[in-house]
């Protein structure tokens, strides 16, 4: 049989099947691609969380430490202040005890102690001594005892010793 | 056995060449592939997104409130370090015999200081007690060195027992002295910058 017309290929999909599997195709692509991007986004977002994680960890610790700076700062402030007050204080004690010793009293040697305190010297008379050195010593130390001997000139050589029950 | 199944036979519909059936069903293909793509991996994506997201935020919020916060800290730290420098500093040094009798001589003649005991004190200091030895004029040469201590370049203590012995115009003076200093110096400074 002859035929005038030359035979085509037929297609497996028509012209239009064609375009609706492409443009399901492309929208399928795009559905994956929009959900892989959206699980990238979460992995950085991930990564990032983690690193900033580190970093709030690293920066409690470095708190911490800060902290403890600081605290071991005012246990340094407050061990010269105290040094700084006590040295103070003994000074005023010393300076306080030798301004009680009236004129005619000479003083050979003074010992500070913690809770004692003794006194050579030399007295006019065993009255004077009592009258104007024993009250204030008596004022400030729980015991007082005092030993005088007796010199060629008739004064006094002295010795007081004097005593606190608890430490102040 | 011949099996007679009759498959009803869709009806050919077209306008100007158009197959209407035919893309009814691609469109209606289209549909439930979107979507089932929405259920199966969009809805999960944003949910686990829009999730992430408000973590991120949160953890973003709460290394910014402590970085504002560290950064507050170490300022106050530096103020703190820089305002009590002196004493800072006057805790890591040494004692210096040859130093401190140059210090004290317009108050005193130092003729002997010597170490008696070394201890620990309060876990992180290291106190060192001297028994000093000096000649002074009057009390008040004293009094001038107790104040003076305050500007020395090291923490000093003075403690009992003080004697003060008159010898013609001078009087002797012997008392003790305490030395403090931070216990480990070189970490302490280490851990300073």
């Amino acid at each position: 049989m002859y035929s005038f017309t030359k035979p085509k290929k037929k297609p497996i999909f028509k012209e239009d099947t064609k375009l609706w599997l492409i443009f399901i195709g492309v929208s399928l692509i795009l559905y994956i691609g929009f959900a892989m991007f959206l699980e990238i986004k979460v992995l950085l977002y991930k990564k990032d969380i983690n690193k900033f994680n580190n970093q709030i960890a690293n920066l409690n610790k470095e708190l911490i430490t800060i902290s403890k700076e600081k605290e071991f700062i005012f246990t340094q402030k407050a061990l010269y202040e105290n040094i700084m007050v006590k040295n103070e204080l003994m000074k005023n004690s010393i300076k306080n005890l030798l301004d009680l010793i009236p004129d005619p009293i000479t003083l050979n040697s003074i010992y500070f102690d913690k809770n004692r305190l003794i006194i050579y010297g030399i007295t006019p008379t065993k009255e004077i001594y009592n009258m104007l050195m024993l009250p204030p010593l008596e004022s400030i130390f729980t015991q007082t005892k005092t030993y005088f001997y007796q010199m060629p000139n008739g004064w006094y050589k002295f010795k007081s010793e004097n005593y606190l029950k608890d430490s102040q | 056995m011949k099996l007679n199944i009759k498959i009803p036979k869709i009806p050919k519909i077209t306008i100007y060449g158009i197959d209407v059936i035919k893309n009814f069903l691609f469109f209606t293909l289209f549909i439930i592939i979107t979507l089932l793509a929405i259920a199966v991996l969009i809805s999960p994506a944003v949910s686990s997104y829009k999730k992430a997201k408000k973590e991120y935020l949160k953890t973003k919020y709460e290394l910014d409130t402590i970085t504002l916060s560290y950064k507050e800290k170490l300022k106050e730290l530096n103020k703190l370090k820089s305002k009590n420098q002196k004493v800072l500093n006057d805790f890591k040094k040494d004692f210096n015999y040859k130093n401190f009798k140059l210090f004290s001589s317009k108050y005193m003649y130092i003729t002997s200081i010597k170490e008696i005991n070394k201890t620990t004190f309060d876990k992180n200091f290291l106190k060192t007690t001297y028994i000093l030895k000096a000649d002074i004029k009057s009390p008040k040469n004293f009094y001038n060195l107790v104040d003076a201590l305050k500007n020395y370049k090291n923490v000093i203590r003075i403690y009992f027992p003080i004697n003060f012995i008159k010898n013609k115009e001078d009087i002797n003076l012997t008392l003790k002295i305490e030395h403090y200093k931070l216990k480990d110096a070189q970490n302490a400074l280490l851990k300073a910058h």
